[in-house]
């Protein structure tokens, strides 16, 4: 053992900076890796949990006015174990001068349902003694309306001085709605002013009033019930006259899906972007160990000739190399933890609470189990030309060359002696290219990412609404001259494409939703299956879920007491009302509504989207009986500035994997090399001289593995983006050419490996020449 | 009066604690052909690479055209390394990965010749070394001595002020040996200056001066006639100097 000790000490003496280098790569990975899963599984968990633990049912259903019977109507129905009852008061609220575009749900805070109190970045608080007059938010709403505690909210309950004003005394964590994803928020108050805000509805007149009473119905079904989900839905609201009063019922996983959606996406982009990494870490380390076992030859022929075998040379190897990847791993796993509690204070804006982050030891240790099994067997793999050195025929072997031909002119000496190594070692570079090409491609579909979301989340608000535009315009009244308004939006910015939007009320087998008619119905995200036409709709993932329905099945739509058979041509994405919607073309609607009169709004595209607030402000100040709006909601901020902080993360990764990699070939190549510089020095190649043609050889092979990368995305990246958006509920994507997306990755790549290899190819400045010739003589 | 075209004055050179050259006061002269000998370990090598400024002083100043370049910049020994100065070793040092031709034409684009120019003389210089027939190979699939020759032909491209030859023989057989010293001897009755060291005593005896380093202390000088062909007598006479050292 002695003997293997004393090598091992050499060897990390020799080897400190690739072991070093390794160690790094490995240990970013790891971070990246287990951050994203523990992130992505706490998530789940403790949503899931607070969902629970906060009492929602297998489903629950919100409905309005005080039905007294409702509820043991429902604890009838033979599959229904029991429901839980929670009284609300529906209204309409302002904070900060923004009115919002739905409806609030105030609830009663008593201590009976056991809600946690935060901060604003999520920490959690004491719970407090409710006063009267006051509180308690989402922090979702901060990011859509800029709110902080001891601002103003006011409810409109009626529309004679019904204003209830509420001043907001901190945070809760809403399981239920508190994501920003959901339109719809809660508000906590104290008991006495949400029976004097009921007493004041109960005795408005009809006209007068604004807001109204109502309950959220949660109910769990018995166990070991035989009934499929949409079964159990379909039997309660048969046997119930819950329909009469339903206004939206959601599913535990519709809720859990809507609440972690912004997580989800941001884990799924780094488990992607940690098996990006996982693959350069093994290019490299291969490509590392090759160099080691090429250099360190004569040496290992030498102990051959001493009487060590080449296995136990081998096991030397995989122990320093499989060692060091170990500690890179387990290193990375600690602070994942704290990088995975940073991801879930970001979220606090976009999920409404904070993730109670826990170590799932049930995923990670079998996927390090796997990671480091995979090691294992490249490892293997790669160390088996030790076992093929024969002793003498190495120490006897000389160094050859491979004959190329190409010029070397005077003024492009450098750039000459560079390709000319390129060609005569091009198996030396062939790894620098695979990472270029890996690492271009995804900061290419990064980039793509960028470009698509935008700046203000042009992406996310065109998938999330029912059909992307910029700018919408429904005009009320006949008075209203839409030719002028168009030639003013024009003045804006050029129209590039217009269609038109109805949203309208239809009841879908018997339940409740609001049809998307699109006068083009091309505009549709449509997920899969295909677009609707006269004869067919198309359903979100959440109605498929609460109707049990599938492409192809038949459906009865109802619209103004006309009804008519239509079939599920497919599942489209729109998150309006938490997706309970379908999508109807015109034809189809005409069927059984009304197609005239108002209920049409305009929908624009402009050629400069960024023109569409300034059209608005206008349009706003300037005509009356119209309703003006931008494709926005208001939690839509919070999940930008996360998401954009997240391409930025990925690209200062990117950028120290570029480091890593580079200080590790680069060194290797100029070890392997030092003797041919020296001679060059004694050329008179001046240190400057050699030290550019040495960075353009990166230069030229990351440029071919970057455009090599960038072709691939050209082809591959919309598409693959879209699968992995698919996966998370988004249902459009297609970025096309960007600065952002194809320009950068194709200039800062080969520049960064570039700009890399020149500072770590600082040493040949030092170098002493006869030092490096007597070597080499020896 | 012969110009001296390279001196070192006190020159001492150490490693660490290990002093090789110990205050060597030297002047090579323009158009002659000096040779350094010694017994190993003298530092003969050490005062070559000294003098051409591959290694820096420890000690002392040194001088080329009467210009102090003891402290020149990295900047200005590449230039004297590009156009001044020409070096041969005892391995060739070729760039393996370039052939015998382009290694040769390497070294004119590097001294700043033209394209032209770089290609006639890189074509005199194959033809004048015999190597037409190995041009275009690469340096692994010549022999030693078409290497060496090649290497030699690098090393005076730029027609440097002074060449300097680290045993170019140490590691050729005698023919080739042979060869390369007749190149050599060739080059110096050109008015090529040569600063060559070496331990055998046949290429010793084509230089024209000889210095005799021990311990860091040259001890022994011998002026000769310029090398025209084998000669007995001159010989003799380098061996019976020698024998004074204790050769």
């Amino acid at each position: 053992m002695g003997k293997y000790r004393m090598l091992l000490k050499a060897a990390i003496k020799k080897q400190k900076g690739s072991i070093i280098g390794i160690f790094l790569l490995v240990f970013v990975l790891a971070l990246c890796l287990f951050s994203a899963v523990i992130v992505y599984i706490s998530g789940i968990n403790s949503v899931k949990n607070e969902m629970h633990r906060l009492g929602f049912g297998d489903f629950t259903i919100w409905v309005s006015g005080q039905p007294e019977n409702l509820k043991t109507e429902i604890e009838n129905v033979p599959d229904v174990d029991y429901v839980l009852s929670q009284p609300l008061i529906f209204a309409d609220y302002e904070i900060n001068g923004d009115y919002s575009d739905n409806e609030g749900q105030l609830l009663v805070y008593d201590g009976s349902v056991p809600y946690r109190f935060l901060s604003a970045d999520g920490t959690e608080q004491p719970e407090p003694e409710i006063m009267r007059g006051t509180v308690y938010i989402s922090p979702a709403l901060c990011s859509g309306f800029d709110v902080q505690v001891g601002d103003t909210i006011r409810f409109e309950l009626t529309r004679s001085n019904g204003i209830k004003s509420f001043t907001i005394a901190g945070y809760f964590a809403d399981a239920f709605m508190g994501s920003s994803m959901i339109d719809m928020k809660s508000f906590l108050i104290h008991i006495d002013d949400w029976e004097e805000m009921r007493e004041e509805l109960s005795e408005a007149a009809d006209v007068d009033v604004l807001g109204r009473t109502g309950a959220m119905f949660h109910v769990f079904r018995r166990e070991g019930s035989d009934l499929t989900e949409p079964e159990f839905h379909r039997q309660i609201y048969e046997s119930t006259d819950v329909s009469l009063y339903t206004e939206f019922s959601y599913r535990l996983d519709s809720i859990l899906n809507y609440m972690l959606l912004l997580q989800n996406i941001l884990s799924g982009f780094l488990i992607a972007f940690s098996a990006v990494l996982l693959l350069i870490c093994l290019i490299i380390i291969g490509h590392s160990l090759s160099v080691v076992v090429e250099q360190e030859k004569r040496d290992m022929a030498v102990l051959k000739s001493m009487g060590f075998s080449g296995s136990g040379i081998r096991r030397f190897y995989l122990i320093l190399y499989g060692g060091t990847i170990l500690l890179g791993f387990l290193f990375g796993l600690l602070p994942a933890f704290g990088i995975a509690g940073l991801l879930a204070k970001a979220m606090v804006s976009s999920t409404g609470m904070l993730i109670e982050l826990s170590f799932p030891a049930d995923i990670i240790l079998p996927v390090l189990s796997g990671i480091l099994f995979l090691f294992a067997v490249f490892l293997f793999v790669r160390t088996r030309k030790i076992l093929r050195i024969s002793p003498m025929q190495t120490i006897r072997e000389t160094g050859g060359g491979k004959k190329v031909t190409s010029a070397l002119r005077k003024h492009f000496l450098g750039l000459d002696i560079a390709l000319r190594e390129i060609r005569s070692g091009s198996s030396k570079y062939i790894a620098v290219c695979i990472i270029s090409a890996f690492l271009s491609m995804f900061l290419s579909v990064i980039g793509r990412m960028g470009t698509w979301l935008g700046a203000n989340g042009e992406g996310l608000m065109n998938t999330f609404s029912v059909a992307g535009h910029d700018l919408g315009v429904q005009p009320f009244n006949a008075s209203v001259p839409m030719d002028e308004i168009e030639r003013i939006i024009n003045w804006y910015s050029p129209i590039q494409e217009t269609y038109e939007l109805a949203m309208q009320s239809v009841i879908v087998n018997g339940q409740e939703y609001t049809a998307n008619v699109l006068n083009d119905s091309k505009w549709f995200h449509v997920l899969s299956g295909s677009v609707c036409d006269g004869g067919s709709i198309l359903i979100t993932d959440t109605v498929a879920g609460e109707l049990g329905l599938v492409i192809g099945d038949t459906v009865r739509v109802t619209a103004n007491g006309r009804m008519e058979t239509y079939t599920v041509s497919g599942i489209y994405q729109c998150a309006n009302g938490m997706g309970d919607n379908i999508g109807m073309s015109l034809t189809g609607y005409s069927k059984i509504g009304d197609i005239t009169g108002y209920i049409w709004c305009h929908h624009y595209i402009l050629e400069n989207g960024l023109m569409r607030e300034y059209a608005m402000a206008y349009l706003q100040e300037h005509y009356r009986g119209i309703d003006v709006h931008t494709n926005s909601w208001s939690g839509l901020d919070g999940i930008v500035f996360v998401m954009h902080a997240l391409i930025g993360v990925i690209y200062l990764v990117a950028a120290l994997f570029v480091l890593v990699s580079v200080a590790l070939t680069a060194n290797k190549l100029l070890q392997s090399e030092s003797g041919k510089m020296a001679v060059y020095k004694t050329m008179g190649l001046s240190s400057g001289r050699l030290r550019l043609s040495f960075a353009f050889r990166f230069f030229v092979v990351v440029m071919f593995g970057t455009g090599s990368g960038l072709c691939l995305s050209a082809f591959w990246a919309d598409y693959a983006i879209g699968r992995i958006f698919k996966m998370f509920g988004i249902g459009e994507f297609n970025s096309g050419f960007s600065v952002l997306g194809t320009v950068l990755p194709l200039l800062a790549i080969p520049l960064l490996f570039f700009g890399a290899a020149l500072i770590f190819s600082a040493k040949l400045k030092q170098i002493n020449i006869v030092n490096l010739i007597s070597e080499n003589e020896e | 009066m012969k110009e001296v075209i390279l001196s070192g004055k006190n020159i001492i050179k150490t490693f660490g604690e290990n002093t090789v050259l110990h205050g060597i006061d030297v002047e090579i002269y323009e158009g002659d052909f000096t040779v350094i000998m010694g017994s190993s370990g003298s530092g003969k090598s050490t005062l070559l690479y000294t003098l051409s400024g591959m290694e820096r002083l420890s000690g002392g100043r040194l001088f080329y055209r009467q210009r102090d370049i003891t402290n020149a910049s990295e900047k200005e020994l590449t230039r004297l390394r590009a156009k001044e100065f020409g070096f041969v070793f005892q391995r060739t040092h070729l760039i393996s990965n370039l052939t015998l031709y382009e290694n040769i034409r390497m070294a004119g684009l590097i001294g700043n010749l033209s394209e032209k120019e770089t290609g006639l003389r890189t074509g005199n210089l194959i033809g004048r070394m015999n190597l037409e027939g190995a041009k275009d190979r690469l340096p692994s699939q010549v022999s030693g001595g078409e290497a060496q020759r090649a290497a030699v032909a690098r090393a005076v491209i730029n027609k440097p002020a002074i060449l300097f030859a680290d045993e170019p023989t140490g590691a050729l057989n005698k023919a080739n040996t042979e060869e390369v010293l007749n190149l050599l001897s060739s080059l110096h009755a050109e008015s090529q200056s040569v600063l060559l060291v070496t331990h055998d005593k046949e290429a010793a005896s084509r230089g024209n001066r000889i210095l005799y380093l021990e311990d860091g202390v040259i001890i022994g000088e011998l002026t000769l006639s310029v090398y025209t062909g084998k000669d007995r007598s001159r010989e003799e006479k380098i061996s019976h100097w020698l024998e004074g050292f204790g050769w």
